[in-house]
Order: C-alpha cells, then sequence, then structure tokens
C-alpha cells in the first residue's frame, strides 16, 4: 500500500509538471491557432538561465530562480512573439508549426554548443525529505511539487475567469475579430498569452529538472510528453490538459512499477492512438468545427 | 433641423473595376430606424462596412453625431458609441451570456489601473442583467452561449450591441436565419428599446415584413446607388423599387 501510495503520489506530481506544459500548448492554440513544437525546449533551457545566473552572475538560487523566470518570460514569451511568431503567423499556422521544430533545435543545439552536452545538477526548490502519512511513507518534494503545480494551475484558471483582463484573453481566443470591435487590444492578449505560457515553462523547468537534472536534450522527452497530455485531456480546455498531465504522469509510473520499466516510453504513445481513435476531441474537449 | 446621428456624405468604394458604392448620401437623426435594402450585390454591406470602419471608402465621409469618423477603426467607433450587430453569429461560445454582456461593455469603463486591479465584472453586472431581462434572456443568464439556439445568440447579439450605451447601431440582416417566434420578440424588443432610449438604428435585412413592420424610413439601394427613399408605405408603392427589387 506504501508503495502503491509513492507510486501514484509521485505519478500525479510529475503529471502536474507535464500538465503546467500542457496547458502552454492549448493556451497558444487557442490564442494563435497554433502549435509550439520548441514547447520542450521552452522547459529545458529556464534551468540554463539558472545555472548561468548562479554561475555567471554570482546570483544566489532563490535570486537565479527570479532571474530565470524573468529571462524565460522575456525571451521565450515576448522575442518568441515578437520575432517568430508574429512575422510567421500571417503566413499560416503549418508555417509557424515547421518554425518552432527548427526554433526547438536551434535552441537544443545551442546549449549543447555553448553551455555544456553534459547533465548538470539543478538545485532543488523544495527538501527531499519523506514523510510519513498514515503509515505511507511519502517523498515531501513530490508533494510540494503537486500542490505548487495545482496552485499554479487554479490561479491561472482563477485569472482567466475573474478578472478583466482574463475574459479579455477569453474572448480573443474564441472571437478574434469581435473581440477587436468591441474594444479589446487583441494584440496585447495575444501577447499575454505567449508571456504566461513562458512562465509557466519555466516553473515546469524549475520543478522537473532536480529530477532529471539540466541536460540539452531535456526538452525532446518534455515536449513530446505534454503534447500528448494536451490531446489526451483535450486540446482546448486548461481542465483538460492538466487531466491529460495527471494521467499519463500517474499511467507512466504505475506500468514502470507494476507491468514493464521498459516500455514505459511507449505508454503516452498508446495512450494518444487510443484517445484519438476512440475520442479525438480528448477526454474533456470539445469538438471544433472548422471551416477549410 | 437638429444634427444627424450619422451623416454620410459621397461614399465611394470600387473594388478593380466595379463600382460597388456610388457616391451615396443621407442623414439618419436622433431615434429613427432607418433600413437599408436592396437586391443582392447592391452595396449594401459595402457601405455598412465603409460606415463602421471596417473598409477604407476610397472617397467621402461618415461623421457621427457631428465628428467625423472617417477612416476610424472599428473599436474607436465603437468607444464613440456606435454599436453593431452581426450577419454571422457573434456571441463568445465559451463564455456565459452574462460574460459575453459585461463583455462588450467593460473595454469603456476603468482606468488602467481599474483594468488590471478593479473587479472582474468592471462592476457591469447589474447593467448587464438589466439588459438580460430586457431581452427576456434571464432564465439563460449563465448559460454558454455557443449552447443556444440560433435565435436565441441572435438576441445576445443584439444586447451585447447595447451594453456600451450606443447613440447609434447598425443591425446587420439581425432577422437572417431567426426562425419567426424569435424574430417577433426580436423585433419587439428592437423597438422597445428605439422607445425607451431614443437610440437610433440603421438596419440592413431582406426580410422586408421585418424591417416594413420595424423601419420608419426605408433607403433603397441598387448597383451602388440609392434609387428610393421613403416610408415604408411609399417604398412599397414605387415602381423603380418594384422592378429593381420587390418584383411584381
Amino acid at each position: 500500500m506504501s508503495q502503491f501510495s509513492q507510486v501514484v503520489l509521485s505519478g500525479l506530481a510529475t503529471g502536474s509538471i507535464y500538465a503546467l506544459v500542457a496547458i502552454g500548448f492549448t493556451l497558444v492554440w487557442q490564442a494563435a491557432q497554433t502549435v509550439n513544437f520548441a514547447q520542450g525546449e521552452f522547459v529545458m533551457l529556464p534551468a540554463f538561465f539558472v545555472l548561468a545566473g548562479m554561475s555567471l552572475f554570482g546570483l544566489s538560487f532563490g535570486t537565479a530562480l527570479l532571474f530565470g523566470l524573468a529571462v524565460s518570460v522575456v525571451v521565450l514569451g515576448l522575442l518568441f512573439k515578437k520575432l517568430v511568431a508574429e512575422p510567421i503567423l500571417p503566413h499560416g499556422g503549418i508555417t509557424l508549426i515547421i518554425a518552432t521544430m527548427a526554433l526547438g533545435i536551434l535552441l537544443k543545439e545551442s546549449v549543447k554548443e555553448f553551455y555544456s552536452a553534459e547533465a548538470q545538477p539543478f538545485p532543488s526548490i523544495f527538501p527531499n525529505d519523506p514523510i510519513d502519512v498514515f503509515g505511507a511513507v511519502l517523498s515531501m518534494q513530490d508533494i510540494l511539487n503537486l500542490a505548487f503545480s495545482l496552485a499554479v494551475v487554479v490561479a491561472l484558471t482563477l485569472f482567466l475567469n475573474r478578472t478583466r483582463t482574463g475574459r479579455c484573453m477569453q474572448a480573443t481566443a474564441q472571437n478574434p475579430a469581435v473581440a477587436e470591435i468591441l474594444g479589446v487590444n487583441v494584440k496585447r492578449m495575444i501577447l499575454y498569452t505567449f508571456l504566461i505560457n513562458a512562465a509557466l515553462a519555466a516553473l515546469a523547468s524549475f520543478l522537473i529538472t532536480p529530477v532529471y537534472l539540466a541536460k540539452f536534450s531535456n526538452g525532446e522527452t518534455l515536449g513530446l510528453i505534454a503534447f500528448i497530455a494536451a490531446i489526451v485531456g483535450g486540446f482546448n480546455q486548461i481542465r483538460g490538459a492538466l487531466a491529460g498531465g495527471l494521467l499519463i504522469g500517474v499511467l507512466d509510473n504505475l506500468t514502470a512499477a507494476y507491468v514493464t520499466a521498459e516500455y514505459r516510453a511507449a505508454l503516452p504513445l498508446v495512450l494518444l492512438i487510443v484517445i484519438i481513435l476512440v475520442r479525438p476531441q480528448g477526454l474533456l474537449g470539445t469538438k471544433e468545427g472548422r471551416a477549410v | 433641423m437638429s444634427m444627424p446621428v450619422l451623416s454620410v456624405r459621397n461614399i465611394e468604394k470600387s473594388f478593380g473595376g466595379i463600382r460597388a458604392v456610388n457616391g451615396v448620401s443621407f442623414d439618419v437623426h436622433k431615434g429613427e430606424i432607418l433600413g437599408l435594402i436592396g437586391p443582392n450585390g447592391s452595396g449594401k454591406s459595402t457601405l455598412f462596412n465603409c460606415i463602421l470602419g471596417q473598409l477604407p471608402p476610397d472617397g467621402g465621409d461618415v461623421s457621427v453625431n457631428g465628428r467625423n469618423v472617417s477612416g476610424m477603426r472599428a473599436s474607436d467607433l465603437n468607444r464613440l458609441g456606435v454599436g453593431r450587430t452581426f450577419q454571422q453569429l457573434s456571441v463568445f461560445p465559451k463564455m456565459s451570456v452574462l460574460d459575453n454582456i459585461i463583455l462588450a461593455g467593460q473595454e469603456h469603463h476603468g482606468s488602467m489601473l481599474s483594468r488590471l486591479f478593479g473587479p472582474g465584472d468592471a462592476g457591469l453586472t447589474a447593467e448587464a442583467e438589466k439588459l438580460i431581462a430586457f431581452f427576456r434572456l434571464s432564465h439563460l443568464r449563465d448559460t454558454l452561449a455557443g449552447s443556444l439556439s440560433y435565435g436565441q445568440q441572435k438576441l445576445v447579439d443584439a444586447a451585447m450591441a447595447f451594453m456600451a450605451g450606443p447613440s447609434l447601431v447598425l443591425l446587420d440582416e439581425p432577422a437572417g436565419g431567426v426562425n419567426l417566434t424569435m424574430l417577433a420578440g426580436l423585433k419587439e424588443r428592437l423597438t422597445a428599446y428605439n422607445a425607451e432610449h431614443g437610440t437610433t438604428f440603421v438596419v440592413i435585412e431582406h426580410n422586408m415584413e421585418f424591417v416594413m413592420s420595424l423601419c420608419t424610413r426605408i433607403i433603397v439601394l441598387s448597383e451602388g446607388s440609392i434609387i428610393a427613399e421613403g416610408t415604408p408605405d411609399e417604398i412599397r408603392a414605387n415602381q423603380a423599387v418594384i422592378d429593381a427589387y420587390l418584383g411584381g
């Protein structure tokens, strides 16, 4: 029972981090009708911003985290939107998707070339002590990772549903032409979406890198799993991305613990195929019509 | 005579070699409900889009309450008190009816600071609820707009056009696709709003029964030019209009 609880909790903790990244996919999809295939690298890179802040500028870990978050929001949010998405999007969503693939390779290879090809240790934000909960030994880090990620998702949901800016962002995602006529600054709302996506990716990076270590290739797996989580949950719903992330995290851990660790990487792909065959709109997603 | 709410002067618009709007001029005064009718391709929608700043006219001027608004963006026109409904459905489908209507008014309220830190409803819930009640949608207040019937969504669209307290509302085929029961309700509500608030309407419509019973004055366009103007009865009896549009 103790092992089962630990496996499920650890799965939920990892899954909640996948969910942060998956939510970024859905936000960008809703705002710009495109998929950012560099999203995995957007999770890989902030950890290196933190390490660079510590090694180059002598910052403490806490200050370096804030530095990493700020740099991520500027580079992966503002600059990505202004230099990549904005000029390319008018040429079509597919063009931008291909551009983000190229960007992902560029970011990955740049880190490998200019920082290090070796995995770098990354300090943990939360203590990794075991704690006893009703006889089950659980990881404090897992509990706090899960709690922090869920708090971020709740805060984001409240922001989108309860604030004027959030309502404008939703309107922009649902009907940008009409939103603009009603006085909504559509360009600014799209920018906010990119900034939030970058912040989510950075937070996910800070939580997951202590486990994976900072490595240039981290984005490959993370990006793919988060993309699948978004599809499994429902690409057009934040709660869908959350559910997809948690589900993949838990199933992945259960499979590794009780079935086989050898094929655990295949599990998200199997889940993806099943969902596409059985419920293509995802577990919590809604069908969307589109004129072509 | 008082200053017109909307003044259109010599609007011209061509697409390639085709002149869609050919020097159209008219005034609309406070409280009037003006119908703009004509066969397909007569230039109604192009004229509408020129008035609303969605198409730049090749020539001519548009004034709202005496202010020249030619070339002004649609969002700025909205801020100046020009509301509009759309030919296609324009609600935000994944937001509730209440949120749709609040959104239609919130960008006209408050400073930058209050937008960031003020209440999420911009203090507009009571006002939005009054409009929802006026359009008899109270039972659908918290329903997602996308799950409403077409006719109900048209009513939400109309309510949104009134949320910013406009002095002028342009309605683009409000009757299109709406069933007869809902249409009677829509007409009755528009007439009541006009009587209560003195708001000026300009309506593009193909449904002759609807437009003849709603409007106080009608302008008929054909091939980009005005061919007739008058009361509904005068338009019905006008031989040029019968020949070009209404038929025998």
